[in-house]
């Protein structure tokens, strides 16, 4: 793929004593929605959290934009654009929706647009407009894993990384959420990075998609090859 | 711990040889001034070592030491002066009354977790503080006694003084040493490492820490006790005040925390240092004692954090390096064998075990605030059986097992084991009714060697040391690692970590293991191992229950499954039919999988 | 008067007595609230960063007189409240040399030790200060010099002290400018960011470390200015710190640690506590009442009022 905007190349992580992913390449081309499922332990997360800087890698290299994303330090990374909507929603469950709202547009960009994102967020969330001034702890789940959605985006990035937003959701708000996401993306343009271990809503969203396995890709290509494939199955159920 | 009788010698001797030394450089100082501060280094030594049998060896941080060491010192006081009782008698009393302040102590502060236990611990010392200074104790001196002043503990020459506190500070080095050597030690330092898997492996945890508690208390009445005794005089400042807690914590953290030299390096170091320059300094520099301890505290907090006992002990002291995985361990088929065995999935290679039901849950239950993290849950473990338990993320998994485990009481349902309930026992009478456990996180003691580690749980099948040592070598036998038994723990790789944590859950020889996520992150080969000892661990009689995330590893392994998906069990039955149970396809990879489900030319035949 | 009319004038002073001590104890518990509230450490040091701000309260006013160009009733307010950025510098460069050292998200421990290196380091910090503060300052106990300290209005039989008054109307202001800092400001809303998620926080953009630096800065700070109210109403000595420790943890804890803002009514609920108790224990033990207290909101509820239950993991 010519340019992509998110290069993954041999990245080699260690997490906690063990050995979380082992020589995993991936890439993410403007605009794009591209998926990652695995089961859970496959190194989903630890992926996510070496992107995001939390976590630094053995070997390998990130790219973003053709810069060296290893290079940037963690605390910088959001300002570039690269919004994380982690795992579990991770809210700021003492201060307000606004507020949580607020510490998105926390960026350079986020601070820039604000007047023309924050009602654009409202509208697409219209639940979070009922509670604005609510407590953010006080939410449901799935109105929580909006919130943390919407926080994602008030930072004006130009990549929007999930990870596992279905965690602990009932299906029928997850297909919600999905629906969502499958909005902001067709309707903005924007590149989209979905880690999940729900893999038939995961890969039904997306352009192309990975399959991980402890660590490995084991699959890649795009929604069409990927989509019921008996491999996505084996890498979950083991045969 | 079984050390060889030397060693316990060789400890003695040089608690001797010190002690010796010492009383003798002190007989030959003539200033008495200089007598009086070798006197205080080892009322202070003995304060440290009392700190250290708590907090030390625990990791329960103590700040309010003062407590006892003030009660001490004030029991004996008081009955000195209001009822003429000789402080020989005195320093007795006053240990008693600090053993029965420790067991106050302790029953109502245990159950505070971090930092809520250690800021009661600093509230007492200054409540009874104010309460002394409310009663009129402002400052009480010891009456002279011209009469018979040996009766009551007074004598002219200081050197007998130090004599007197030589034998305190001995007493508790040796109390110390004997704690440090035994399963006592042994259990304080499991509990300070990871107190649930302590629990989990049948360490009575609040029994141990009221123990440590209550000698703890009689060390530092009795340092208080002689502490008054020699100065004659007594305030509430001095007796409960901060900066003796503190002087405590410092002089044994800064000689080396955990060990019964620690405290004396400590005080040997920080007191003449800190009286001296006060002496020679003090009316310059006010104040001066109080500086030393605090940048001593800071510099070895950042620089050795252990102490000084353990940075020496470290660099010195040659330790022997754990070898790398032999292919084949004792006891083990011969290579070729093993691995034709280990490529043949479990199903094909062994019986399908149909044993007796060991463990029945039936309609287990537990919930958090609303929510069912286990929703009425019944499954039946067959004797002999390795039996797996698998579902999506956030499925019960985890909390199955606490419950089980003892962790978690049930509100609802039963547990029965060997067919006996056992709902609601603790984790370590779980463990003593022969359900062993390992944690997903396994942490060794790194300064301890191999076999010590494996002994933590050998402690509750056995009644002696030798026999604790037996079964920890039996096995580590099991898992292969029996010549890394005097190897220090330090520096293991994974795979050997997680043999040693299955060690220590196999060494009581428990009916039935309970394995959480021990094969994850692991390579290729260091799984085919792991999944090898196990298999041979369940051959000769342990039942296995598994937890996992790696399938390809649990469908080789597992005889039976049972799936959880939002805490209820949805599918059971052998690995092959589970995972073609659309149910659980669903659960795992969504609702809609089925719907596109293309016909699969490549499953493998079971 | 009858003897119940007195003893209602009684309880009436205890409460004005208790609400004015209450405010100043209010904002000592507020700068320990922001420390514990971001950076969840045990700051045993903070009495000792209190005395520091009295003592540089007393310099400028009295020891070394450089306010009293601001007249004598004006001089002790400006010298509490120069006490805060004075204090603030000291406690960043503590926290930048020392105390990050075994702080922070930087720190992976071993051991179950590391998990306390953080409070006994700052036992150290406060034996140094509190000792230094001897060697520097002597022992002999001084107040800043106000007027106001012994004049009291009078609102029917019940006496306010008027340099209390007054230290409590600035405390209460500000509680109150704080307040505003951290909800209405950008900076602010990242300080509570930190504190109620570091895992996000670091997500949104927000530098973590330089968060607890700026916490422990201003946590030290806003209890100097406290410091340095106090110092105009009562003499004070380089000890005084360990004095205020657990009165100022009995205020966070009864607020719940965590909340910030639930500081503020933890400390003025422990200043009302202990002049209340007045009416019932002999003087010497007004303090042992807070410690019962204390103990009690540990055993009984330990988020206390506003605070939600925490583990550090």
């Amino acid at each position: 793929m010519p340019n992509p905007m998110l290069s993954i190349r041999s990245l080699d992580v260690a997490y906690g004593g063990l050995r979380a992913l082992r020589s995993v390449s991936l890439e993410v081309g403007q605009g794009q929605l591209v998926t990652v499922v695995g089961a859970n332990g496959a190194g989903k997360t630890t992926l996510f959290k070496t992107i995001s800087g939390t976590v630094a890698p053995l070997a390998g290299e990130i790219t973003y934009d053709g810069r060296n994303l290893l290079a940037v330090p963690s605390a910088e990374r959001a300002q570039l654009g690269i919004a994380h909507v982690p795992e579990g929603r991770q809210v700021f469950a003492s201060m307000t929706v606004m507020e949580n709202l607020e510490m998105g547009a926390y960026t350079r960009n986020g601070r820039a647009r604000r007047s023309e994102l924050m009602p654009a967020i409202l509208e697409l969330f219209p639940v979070l407009a009922d509670r604005r001034n609510q407590l953010a702890g006080t939410l449901s789940g799935g109105e929580q894993q909006m919130l943390a959605i919407g926080r994602g985006l008030a930072s004006a990035p130009r990549l929007l990384m999930l990870d596992e937003p279905s965690m602990g959701l009932a299906p029928t708000i997850v297909d919600d959420i999905f629906e969502r996401i499958k909005q902001v993306h067709r309707q903005h343009g924007l590149t989209v990075l979905l880690v999940e271990q729900r893999a038939t809503e995961a890969l039904e969203a997306c352009d192309r998609g990975y399959v991980l396995e402890t660590g490995r890709v084991v699959l890649e290509g795009p929604r069409d090859t990927l989509m019921s494939d008996a491999r996505v199955r084996r890498a979950y159920l083991g045969m | 711990m079984a050390p060889p009788r030397a060693s316990l010698h060789r400890s003695y001797l040089a608690i001797g040889a010190f002690a010796a030394g010492y009383l003798v450089v002190g007989v030959l100082v003539r200033n008495s001034y200089y007598q009086q501060i070798m006197t205080l280094v080892l009322l202070w030594a003995a304060m440290g070592l009392s700190w250290n049998m708590l907090s030390g060896y625990s990791g329960l941080i103590s700040f309010g030491h003062a407590a006892f060491f003030g009660l001490g010192g004030y029991t004996m006081t008081i009955a000195f002066v209001k009822f003429g009782l000789t402080p020989w008698l005195g320093i007795p009393l006053g240990m008693a009354v600090g053993v029965l302040a420790g067991i106050v102590i302790g029953i109502t502060t245990f159950r505070l977790r971090g930092h809520y236990f250690a800021l009661s611990m600093l509230a007492y010392p200054l409540a009874m503080l104010f309460v002394f200074e409310w009663l009129g104790y402002q400052e009480v001196t010891l009456p002279m006694m011209r009469t018979a002043p040996a009766l009551y503990a007074q004598f002219a020459d200081q050197r007998i003084y130090m004599a007197l506190a030589m034998v305190l500070a001995v007493a508790c080095m040796v109390v110390s040493l004997h704690v440090e050597r035994s399963r006592f030690g042994l259990s304080l330092l499991a509990i300070k490492q990871n107190e649930p898997a302590a629990e989990a492996a049948g360490i009575d945890t609040l029994s141990w820490k009221m123990r440590a508690i209550m000698l703890s208390a009689a060390m530092a009445a009795a340092a208080g006790g002689l502490y008054a005794v020699v100065l004659l005089v007594v305030t509430p400042q001095s007796m409960f005040g901060v900066a003796t807690s503190a002087q405590a914590l410092i002089v044994a953290l800064f000689g080396g925390v955990g060990v019964y030299w620690g405290p004396v390096i400590g005080a040997a170091v920080l007191v003449p240092l800190a009286e001296t320059l006060h002496a020679e300094l003090g009316h310059i520099i006010p104040g001066i004692q109080g500086v030393v301890y605090g940048l001593a505290i800071i510099g070895i907090i950042l620089l050795a954090s252990d102490g000084i006992y353990w940075r020496i002990h470290d660099r010195w002291v040659p330790r022997r390096r754990t070898e790398p995985d032999a292919a084949a361990p004792l006891g083990a088929p011969a290579p070729a064998a093993a691995a034709a065995a280990s490529a043949v999935p479990a199903a094909a290679a062994r019986p399908v075990a149909a044993g007796p039901a060991l463990l029945k849950l039936d309609g287990v239950v537990r919930a958090f605030g609303g929510l069912k993290a286990v929703d009425g849950v019944s499954l039946t473990v067959a004797e002999g059986a390795i039996h797996g338990v698998i579902g999506p993320n956030g499925a019960g998994k985890t909390t199955l097992f606490n419950v089980i485990n003892g962790f978690l009481p049930p509100d609802a349902g039963s547990i029965r084991f060997a067919g006996a309930e056992i709902a609601g026992l603790r984790p370590h009478g779980v463990c003593r009714r022969g359900i062993g456990r390992t944690f997903q996180v396994a942490r060794a003691f790194p300064r301890m060697t191999v076999l010590e580690n494996v002994m933590v749980g050998a402690y509750v099948g056995a009644s002696t040391d030798a026999e604790a040592t037996e079964l920890a070598l039996t096995a580590l036998a099991r898992v292969g690692m029996e010549r890394d038994a005097l190897s220090v723990a330090d520096g293991l790789t994974n795979n050997q970590l997680r043999r040693m944590e299955l060690a220590r859950a196999l060494a009581p020889s428990p009916r039935l293991l309970l394995l959480d996520e021990t094969l994850a992150g692991l390579g290729h080969e260091e799984l085919e191992e792991l999944l090898r000892i196990i298999r041979q661990v369940n051959a000769s009689g342990v039942t296995v229950v598994i937890i996992e995330h790696t399938m390809h590893a649990m469908v080789k392994l597992a005889d039976t499954f049972s799936v959880l998906d939002h805490g209820r069990l949805i599918a059971e039955g052998p690995p092959a039919e589970v995972v073609r149970d659309p149910a659980v396809i669903e659960a795992y990879l969504g609702k809609k999988w089925m719907a596109h489900a293309k016909p699969d030319a490549q499953h493998p035949v079971a | 008067m009858t003897d119940w009319q007195w003893l209602l004038i009684d309880v009436l002073q205890a409460l004005a007595a208790g609400l004015l001590v209450g405010g100043t104890y209010g904002l000592m518990c507020v700068g320990l609230g922001i420390i514990f509230g971001v950076m969840r450490v045990v700051n045993f040091a903070q009495g000792d960063f209190m005395m520091l701000g009295m003592y540089v309260a007393y310099y400028l006013v009295t020891g070394f007189g450089v306010l009293a160009f601001l007249g004598p009733y004006a001089a002790p307010i400006v010298g509490a409240a120069l006490a805060g950025p004075v204090v603030f510098v000291i406690g960043t460069l503590l926290h930048r040399t020392l105390i990050a050292r075994v702080t922070g998200a930087r720190v992976v421990s071993a051991e179950a030790e590391g998990h306390y290196a953080q409070i006994i380091l700052t036992l150290g910090v406060a034996l140094v200060l509190a000792n230094g503060g001897l060697i520097l300052f002597g022992s002999q106990p001084v107040s800043v010099q106000n007027p106001l300290s012994r004049e009291s209005w009078e609102i029917g039989l019940v006496l306010f002290n008027q340099a209390r008054t007054v230290s409590f109307a600035i405390a209460v202001a500000c509680a109150l400018g704080l307040y505003l800092f951290l909800t209405r400001t950008s900076l602010g809303r990242a300080l509570r960011a930190a504190a109620d998620n570091p895992i996000a926080a670091a997500y949104v953009g927000v530098d973590v470390d330089r968060a607890h630096r700026l916490a422990f800065g201003l946590g030290v700070g806003i209890t100097a200015v406290a410091g340095g109210l106090i110092a105009g109403t009562q003499s004070f000595q380089p000890y005084i710190g360990f004095d205020f420790v657990i009165t100022m943890y009995a205020g966070v804890v009864l607020g719940g640690m965590g909340s910030i803002l639930g500081a503020f009514w933890g400390g003025l609920t422990i200043g009302l506590v202990q002049q209340m108790s007045t009416l019932v224990l002999p003087y010497q033990l007004q303090n042992t009442a807070i410690f019962v207290v204390f103990l009690l909101i540990i055993f009984f509820r330990p988020q206390g009022m506003f605070g939600r239950v925490w583990e550090r993991t």
